[in-house]
């Protein structure tokens, strides 16, 4: 990696030091930074970047795109029979046996916007905002488990151990925020399966590491001052260890030195910086309402609030989970929970980020970890009835924002919601469109490591979803 | 960076206009910007030619013309294509996206000239022992002192003595020595000071906790499974063989051999088996419903790759899709390797030590005691005992039955191995999936038959003690048969009923998803009854454990004649994989068989009236009888816990019997296995030794063979870097083609063979490099220096670089004075924020801190959980053993400040000092010198002490009470960049 470091060193050694404007890659880097340092230049400014942020809302646990997305009438007509073995191929499953019968859709669809695409009657909110959105309903995965297949989405490698998608770009484009950290995530639910793998920076250096905005005690760990030390101590300890490293620094001329004090200027700033962000309290009523958000609790719709005040602060990357749509029994409540926590949200989040003029710039994903099966998941011995098993074949996302054309729908699957019959998207695909409309090119988007060139989107070959791009 | 040390040899070649140097300058630049299509990858190879191999390369292409003619660049193919200004010609071709620097170009062309000499990779050659260029000094300072004089630098002059002390102690113990300790040090006059010093640290007990973190980075050790569930696994017994092994010095050699092939060494220790946890630290996944053979087939992956980087510098994963594209592995090498390390199960295994065995020994006793004793605890005495006996065995004897033992002729399975023990039971062993089915013959001439009797039996060969063998995701050592059915001639027989011994227990059954409170129990639905029910989510459960014993008894529509054989085919069908691994099958001709619960012997006894059985069934009955209930628990309490080792996770190879066979993975994906490889070694290394087995034992020795390029250097390199923060060879993961060459290669050489020399010993070689005028210097770095060798590659100054995780905050524990040095044992929990744990993840837990000594421990100990490391030590870069690292990142963060500041542990520390210091130091000034002592060692400079005393002054303005002041000054030191950097 040492190249970040040298780059790093010779960036501060005609810099002042201690002004409290050095800037860092990651977390400190401002855009002047990282367009001149980069170590991949060459990756960026292929094309006109039309988004400067990225907010992931990752619906963890796999929403079942069967009631939401994709409609498949044929599924009521046969319900109760199982598919054909021609269809199911060798599909494995995790639960179910490949000969389970079919489940009918547990929702009505109708069709929304200008664009009249079709959504389920369990997306009112989103319903509103369709008009901004992308529909990708032929989305596919290799894998069929929960962690493997949140670390592929991530990573695009089905093993912990890679960078995510979070750290390549801020590795990538530098950060815009001086005063937070580039790269945040936020959890809202049951639990992450993947686990830290998820937004780690892998074999990049860990500054490019997500950061944690946790719910309980500091957003960011050990944000506040101890109890017991007062601010204006607070400030002073900073002055004094500052001075004594500037000493240190001018006797053993060690440009890790200089970094050091930068960083703890940029802790102090953090420290007012982060709290600021998390207060709500400058925020109307009428947002508040349209997010659904009760600014006291932690909850999807304040994730989704924050996460446009992130992005108002430069913040480059958010990955919002939400985990609980792992819909092995009862998809029908599962769905009417989860959408009842996400889709006012998801839907407010368009809207602000629109009404502000941050739509533009601002690229939304949406979307889990695969599908959920066109077949019934029932077992008598684990209590399940009408759920829906992991389907990597088939799942919908959709994307909204910077570079992307609203009001499309792409893709689709056949008569069951099997397999894919048209435009498919693999999660490589997804993730190269991701970076372009970043305006970096992931071909160019590489490190080496023992003597391998890796790249987010892996060794096969992949494509541009040019259909959704504005 | 390779760029930049690429260039750097392209300057000294300008300057000092050397010959080129094939290894050093061309086979770099025709791996990273040739092979790919004129390499070793026959597939993806272009025009038919060759650049690896000389005569390929200077012999005539597909297209009729010579890539390299030998002294004539002017004719040579490769020279007119890369100066090509044509799109279509030049090479390597635009769309690659590679470009040669115009200087490489000269360099190619510069090789060409001077006759295009090949020579093989200086690492796949054995090293050998040059000659030091300057005989009388240090080996190492030879080669340093050389290389700086052709380079025109100076070495740097050596460091005070108290910064040597404190380098050395946190070089080899992770510590930093006591102000006592560096005083002592400072004021020995003797001439040996520094040896002695060396001498005693390298015999301290936290020289191996020290050296076992690094080598547990390799390990990619951990205290929890990963994945989603990441459940926490016993394997610190292997944590604590590392440090034992590496405070004995046990040399290099024999270290990994145990690690890789411990088991099958001639009468293993318990410890040879405890090291084999090194390969148990893959992941396991017990996510519901995985394939586990796609995740047993990821982490047979993960080893040969952590093989391949720990001992060998080879980065071997490439090939686990194609052959590699710059380094001479095939495809097919790499499932030879795979096959070498794929014959081990992996089960876990108990500890055998003295004092197990005493106390296994005095258990046994006790149970004996307690069998004997049961007579005389009779209620009503002795006459009161044999009525109740008498009464039992006339009422018992009516519902047993006559059974008899039945020998399958015929096992088969869709995975694992059935082997029929002499008492008729069978065990099972080797993979197992989600759905197995079991299909056995019986044949016996008896008719009649009303009833089958499957037994069920713990043994200790099993997960968890069996009766199956579930090892992952639900409840351990259990079975689950989804469905039993028998067939005659090919026609299904009718079962029309069946019971179970443990049709009454609650129904438990695991589930994938986190369990619902609300959900209520209703009426059992796994039972023997629900193995017949063609329902393959309900059937017949039983949980494992030591001691379990149940039987299930199934009953024939009609009575069945077994001369011509019977079919009994079992599906165990799950989304875990669920067989049984110990059961029996036995027949009734009686009518009123029964599930009775009565062990077999004990029924046989009863049914056949046998007198001579009369003191075994006595014995069943009062471990059974009501009125015995509070007499007989002591004994059936000693019998359920059973005393065993602590138990670790090992490696055991598979029987001959039943070898796995391993075959190559098209792509390196799971469901595209293709022809099967034997085991063996890439052909480009010296091949595995004739006369021995081609097995993981000697590919273990194989690492050691004299003639073995790689180990040696690889593992020196490795001791180079925890030195000096570089390697000889910067990566150190990686020593093939595309790798940096070394900076210093008859020195890597040179320490190498000496290495070996030395018995392998780890000790021999760090005194070795510490001694070194070369370690010894002052790691200031003068702005010439800083210009011109920014990564200190030369080494004219002693190195600096910030201080690993585990080394920081056991430096503030020590400095503070509560470090606990208690060594080994579970994992222990520290303070670190409750939400780094609760929040985020699906395996989410408490974080119990410790209390005591445990809350202070090394940080070695810390118990470290895969999806939610501890956070301290990730934002210090500390790795979170879910891939094996060979080097850290070293980051400089400002959440690395926020930690240092506002942590709660950090606090405790600088409150701790503060309460010591204040206590043992009056004035401000003596303070002040006690805490920068103990944090850094030296004493304050004046100009550092007014600044403290004016810190102090304002603070006291702001009436801190005294406690809080000082923790604050503690604090402030802790913080400095100083305290955690490498002096």
């Amino acid at each position: 990696m040492n190249s970040s470091h040298l780059t790093r060193r010779h960036f501060f050694q005609d810099c002042a030091i201690g002004t409290g404007k050095i800037a860092l890659a990651s977390l400190l880097a401002d855009s002047a930074q990282g367009s001149t340092t980069s170590p991949n230049a060459a990756a960026l400014s292929h094309s006109r970047p039309r988004a400067k942020a990225v907010i992931h809302l990752f619906m963890a646990g796999a929403p079942s795109q069967l009631e939401l997305f994709d409609n498949k009438p044929m599924l009521t007509k046969f319900e109760g029979k199982p598919l054909p073995p021609s269809i199911i191929g060798g599909q494995r499953y995790a639960f179910i046996r490949p000969d389970a019968a079919v489940l009918g859709p547990r929702y009505r669809f109708s069709r929304h916007g200008e664009c009249g695409a079709e959504l389920s009657e369990m997306l009112p909110h989103l319903a509103t905002v369709v008009d901004d959105i992308a529909l990708v309903k032929s989305c596919r995965t290799t894998q069929f488990n929960h962690a493997p297949a949140q670390i592929f989405m991530n990573t695009g490698f089905s093993q912990p151990g890679r960078p995510s998608m979070g750290s390549w770009i801020t590795y990538g484009l530098g950060a815009e925020s001086r005063d937070l950290p580039s790269f945040v995530v936020m959890s809202t639910g049951s639990g992450i399966s993947g686990g830290a793998a998820c937004w780690s920076s892998g074999f990049l250096p860990s500054v490019y590491s997500g950061t944690r905005f946790r719910n309980t005690g500091d957003p960011i760990l050990n944000l506040s001052t101890p109890e017991g030390i007062g601010a204006d101590t607070q400030r002073d300890t900073i002055d004094l260890i500052n001075a004594m490293n500037q000493r240190r620094l001018r006797l053993d001329g060690d440009s890790e030195t200089a970094t050091r004090i930068a960083n703890y200027e940029m802790a102090y700033r953090l420290q007012s910086s982060a709290p600021e962000l998390m207060d709500l309290t400058k925020e109307d009523k009428a947002t508040l309402e349209m997010y659904g958000c009760d600014p006291k609790v932690p909850s999807f719709a304040r994730a989704c609030l924050l996460a446009r005040r992130m992005v108002e602060r430069g913040v480059r990357f958010i990955n919002i989970y939400h985990e609980g749509w792992d819909a092995h029994s009862d998809v029908a409540g599962n769905v009417k929970r989860n959408c009842g926590v996400t889709d006012r949200a998801s839907a407010a989040l368009i809207q602000d980020l629109k009404r502000r003029g941050l739509l533009d710039s601002t690229l939304v994903v949406w979307g889990g970890e695969f599908g959920r099966t066109p077949m019934v998941e029932a077992s008598v011995s684990l209590g399940r009835s009408m759920g829906r098993d992991h389907h990597p074949q088939a799942f919908t996302m959709w994307m909204a924002g910077g570079g992307i054309k609203g009001g499309v729908t792409l893709g689709a699957t056949d008569e069951m919601g099997f397999n894919i019959v048209e435009d498919e998207v693999h999660v490589a695909d997804l993730q190269a469109t991701i970076l372009h409309c970043l305006g970096i090119d992931h071909e160019r988007l590489v490190f080496r490591k023992a003597g391998l060139d890796f790249k987010l989107t892996g060794v096969e070959p992949c494509r541009l979803v040019q259909q959704i791009l504005a | 960076m390779s760029k930049t040390l690429t260039l750097f040899f392209f300057l000294v070649l300008v300057a000092k206009a050397h010959a080129v140097d094939f290894n050093r300058d061309i086979r770099p630049l025709l791996a990273q910007h040739c092979f790919k299509c004129h390499g070793m990858d026959e597939h993806g190879r272009k025009g038919e030619l060759r650049l690896d191999h000389r005569e390929s390369a200077t012999g005539k292409a597909k297209s009729g013309e010579t890539a390299i003619v030998p002294g004539h660049p002017e004719s040579s193919e490769l020279v007119r294509r890369i100066f090509s200004r044509d799109e279509d010609e030049v090479m390597p071709p635009a769309h690659t996206k590679s470009v040669l620097p115009e200087a490489a170009k000269a360099v190619l062309k510069a090789w060409i000239a001077e006759g295009a000499p090949y020579e093989a990779h200086w690492a796949y050659v054995a090293p050998v022992q040059a000659s030091l260029p300057r005989p009388g000094t240090h080996p190492v300072d030879s080669f340093i002192l050389d290389r700086l004089a052709k380079e025109g630098l100076h070495p740097s002059p050596e460091a005070d003595r108290l910064t040597l002390v404190r380098r050395l102690s946190l070089d080899l113990l992770g510590l930093p020595p006591s102000p006592a300790e560096a005083d002592a040090f400072v004021n020995d006059p003797s001439p040996d000071a520094y040896a002695n010093l060396v001498d005693r640290l390298l015999d301290s007990k936290q020289y191996g906790e020290r050296w076992a973190r690094r080598w547990l980075d390799l390990a990619r050790y951990a205290d929890t499974n990963g994945f989603e569930k990441d459940r926490p696994r016993s394997i610190w017994p292997y944590r604590d063989w590392v440090v034992r092994a590496l405070n004995e010095d046990m040399p290099f050699d024999q270290f990994s051999i145990r690690q890789l092939a411990g088991d099958m060494l001639q009468n293993p220790t318990p410890d040879d088996l405890v090291a084999t946890g090194f390969h148990r630290n893959t992941m396991l996944n017990e996510e519901g419903g995985i394939d586990p053979n796609e995740y047993r087939f990821y982490a047979m992956v993960d080893r040969v790759n952590v093989t391949g980087t720990t001992w060998m510098g080879l980065t071997l994963n490439c090939c686990q899709c194609h052959t590699h594209k710059y380094d001479p592995i095939a495809h097919t090498d790499y499932y030879q390797v795979l096959a070498l390390l794929n014959n081990a199960s992996e089960p876990t295994y108990h500890i055998e030590t003295e004092e197990i065995r005493a106390r296994q020994k005095a258990q046994s006793e006790q149970i004996g005691k307690l069998e004997a004793e049961l007579p005389t605890k009779y209620p009503g005495g002795e006459a009161m005992m044999r009525k109740g006996f008498a009464e039992w065995v006339a009422s018992s004897q009516k519902s047993a039955s006559r059974w008899e033992v039945l020998r399958p002729v015929k096992m088969e399975t869709t995975l694992p191995h059935l082997e029929l023990l002499p008492d008729g039971f069978i065990l099972g062993n080797g993979d197992i999936s989600k759905s197995e089915v079991y299909d056995l013959t019986v044949r016996a001439p008896v008719k009649g038959v009303r009833s089958l009797r499957i037994e069920v039996a713990s043994h200790p060969d099993l997960p968890n003690g069996g009766p199956g063998l579930t090892y992952y995701e639900g409840p351990l050592g259990g079975f689950f048969l989804s469905e039993l059915q028998a067939f005659q001639k090919g026609q299904r027989v009718s079962i029309t009923g069946a019971s179970a011994t443990n049709d009454a227990e609650e129904d438990r059954i695991s589930d994938a998803s986190p369990a619902k409170p609300t959900s209520k129990k209703t009426s059992k639905k796994n039972n023997a009854r629900a193995a017949l029910d063609g329902e393959m989510s309900s059937g017949w459960q039983v949980l494992g454990g030591s001691g379990v014993g149940h039987a299930a008894v199934f009953h024939f529509a009609e009575p069945m004649d077994l001369t011509d054989g019977l079919d009994i085919k079992m599906l165990f069908e799950k989304h875990f994989a669920c067989p049984l691994g110990h059961f029996r099958i036995s027949v009734t001709t009686g009518d009123h068989a029964a599930a009775t619960g009565l062990p077999a012997a004990v029924e046989a006894a009863l049914a056949t009236g046998d007198a001579t059985k009369q003191d075994l069934l006595l014995r069943h009955f009062l471990e059974t009888a009501p009125e015995m209930k509070e007499a007989v628990a002591p004994l059936l309490a000693a019998r359920k816990s059973p005393v065993l080792g602590q138990a670790t996770l090992v490696m055991k190879e598979r029987a001959a019997s039943n070898p796995r066979i391993t075959h190559r993975y098209h792509r390196g994906e799971y469901l595209q296995p293709k022809e099967e490889v034997t085991p063996g070694v890439p052909a480009f290394l010296p091949p595995l030794p004739k006369d021995a087995p081609a097995n993981r034992l000697s590919f273990a020795r194989w690492l050691f063979a004299p003639e073995n390029p790689l180990t040696a250097r690889v593992t020196v390199n490795r001791q180079w870097q925890a030195f000096f923060g570089r390697g000889l060879v910067k990566s150190l993961e990686d020593f093939g083609y595309q790798s940096d060459p070394p900076s210093h290669p008859e020195l890597l050489d040179w320490l190498a063979v000496e290495f070996r020399k030395e018995g392998w010993s780890l000790k021999k070689l760090h005194r070795l490099i510490v001694t070194s005028a070369t370690y010894k210097q002052s790691s200031r770095i003068p702005p010439e220096l800083a210009r011109r060798d920014p990564e200190n590659i030369l080494l004219a100054r002693g190195a600096r670089f910030r201080l690993d995780a585990e080394v920081i905050r056991d430096s503030a524990l020590q400095a503070a004075g509560i470090l606990s040095l208690k060594m080994g044992g579970p994992g222990v929990y520290p303070p670190q924020p409750a939400s780094v744990t609760t929040e985020g993840t699906y395996g989410k837990v408490d974080w119990k801190t410790s209390e005591g000594e445990d809350r202070y421990r090394r940080s070695l100990y810390t118990f470290t959980k895969r999806t939610a490391p501890f956070a301290m030590a990730t934002t210090f870069d500390a790795p979170t053993g879910e891939s094996c690292l060979a080097k850290r990142e070293v980051s400089n963060s400002p959440l690395q400040a926020l930690t240092l500041l506002n942590d709660q542990m950090f606090l405790e520390a600088a409150r701790a000092m503060a309460n010591t210091v204040v206590t043992e130091s009056r004035t401000d000034g003596d303070r002040l010198q006690n805490i920068f002592r103990r944090c850094l060692t030296r004493p304050p400079a004046p100009d550092e002490l007014a600044s403290l005393h004016a810190f102090l002054q304002k603070q006291r303005e702001k009436n801190l009470e005294d406690n809080t002041l000082w923790t604050v000054v503690c604090r402030a030191i802790l913080n400095l960049d100083e305290s955690i950097t490498h002096p």
